[in-house]
């Protein structure tokens, strides 16, 4: 038995991809044989390894750059220097993309471990997600957790976000966060207690501190008079954010999931109403789960240079 | 000090109630000009209905 093997970088354990088993599926397609499919993973991998790295100080600019914004937005809006409507707009852009910068210091695309820069990474993952009450070490657990275990009714820790329809999954979002519902962060602790790892158990910590951190603001400012700023500059934007973020980042391009496990069928091809940007790259998310080293925004151009090989494989590349 | 923020947690959307529902409701109210109902002020209403709210959201786990 031959073995290759896929890392997700800085992942407690690496994903087993066996060559004769079919974790790495045939969909649709059965006349390759085991010689083939070795040679177009081959030629995949090669492809794809054109796509990896490139230029990642935007995503550290937008960061930062976007977390003194927002802090920014609550003295400014007290004082009356900004007006709530418009801090409000830039508070629900800014919480929802957070994610994605947060994202790629989540596979520690900006900087592996051990390197010079390695802080730089580090604080992009941990200011990017504080507008919407996410810390990061639990985000990285759990996003690792889900690609080793996509699609696994028991295991993806984001197998709450499935619905029978795009209607369904926004009503989802919200309905995963209510305060008896095991969904969303709810369920990602629950999770993170029965790890039970020194990671996990900072993670939990690491949410609770942030979870006091955000009522204690929003409680003071509430009382001090300024409940309007305190609602339009952070908690609304925080839940628009992960409502978009949770549809966009996981329904969308994993629905439908059930049985999905698969290399090849973890994710889908599709075209968004929003188009790629608005979606926030999630058309071609399947090239994200095959090669997560690979930065978000230039995942489409990797798809479109493995579409033949991908089509070979039995991925529907009809959408874009 | 685990098991008292834990329980903190526990009674959370009770304390949002009274903490940011009910003074995000009177200040609504004075930013719109509506008047509370029964010479109430406008803090007073608020804490009428966040009170019973996150209450309601405490015992029931829901906020609908």
């Amino acid at each position: 038995m031959s073995e290759d093997r896929i890392s997700l970088r800085d992942a407690p354990v690496d994903i087993p991809i066996r060559d004769d088993v079919p974790a790495i599926p045939l969909t649709g397609d059965e006349t390759l044989d085991r010689y083939t499919r070795i040679e177009l993973l081959r030629e995949e991998r090669a492809i794809a390894e054109k796509f990896h790295g490139g230029r990642m100080w935007p995503y550290v600019v937008a960061a930062w750059g976007g977390f003194a914004v927002w802090l920014s937005l609550f003295p400014l809006t007290m004082l009356d220097i900004v007006p709530l409507p418009i801090a409000f707009v830039v508070s629900c852009v800014l919480a929802t993309g957070g994610y994605v910068t947060s994202h790629e210091a989540m596979h520690s695309n900006i900087a592996r471990a051990g390197t010079q820069y390695r802080w730089v990474n580090e604080w992009v993952g941990k200011v990017s997600t504080i507008p919407i009450v996410f810390p990061f070490s639990m985000a990285r657990i759990m996003h690792l957790e889900h690609h080793y275990h996509c699609n696994d009714p028991e295991k993806d820790p984001d197998y709450t976000d499935e619905a029978p329809n795009a209607l369904m999954a926004w009503y989802k979002t919200w309905y995963n966060r209510q305060p008896g519902v095991d969904g969303s962060i709810h369920h990602y602790k629950r999770i993170l207690a029965e790890m039970g790892t020194p990671e996990a158990d900072k993670a939990l910590k690491d949410t609770l501190v942030l979870q006091l951190l955000f009522m204690t603001v929003l409680f003071t400012m509430a009382w001090a008079g300024y409940a309007l700023e305190a609602a339009l500059v952070w908690w609304l934007p925080r839940h628009i954010g992960l409502s978009y973020i949770r549809f966009y980042l996981s329904w969308a391009p994993h629905h439908p999931r059930e049985g999905k496990t698969g290399r090849y069928e973890q994710a889908n091809i599709f075209k968004s109403r929003l188009g790629h940007v608005m979606s926030m790259c999630m058309e071609t998310h399947l090239i994200h789960h095959l090669y997560p080293s690979i930065p978000n925004h230039r995942t489409k151009a990797a798809y479109l240079a493995l579409k033949p090989i991908l089509d070979k494989r039995g991925v529907d590349v009809s959408a874009i | 000090m685990e098991n008292a923020v834990k329980g903190l947690f526990k009674i959370m959307p009770f304390l949002f109630g009274i903490g940011f529902v009910a003074p995000l409701i009177a200040q609504t109210m004075i930013y719109w000009g509506w008047r509370p109902p029964l010479g109430l002020t406008p803090i007073s209403f608020g804490l009428l209905i966040g009170v019973p709210w996150g209450l309601y959201a405490t015992i029931r786990g829901r906020w609908v």
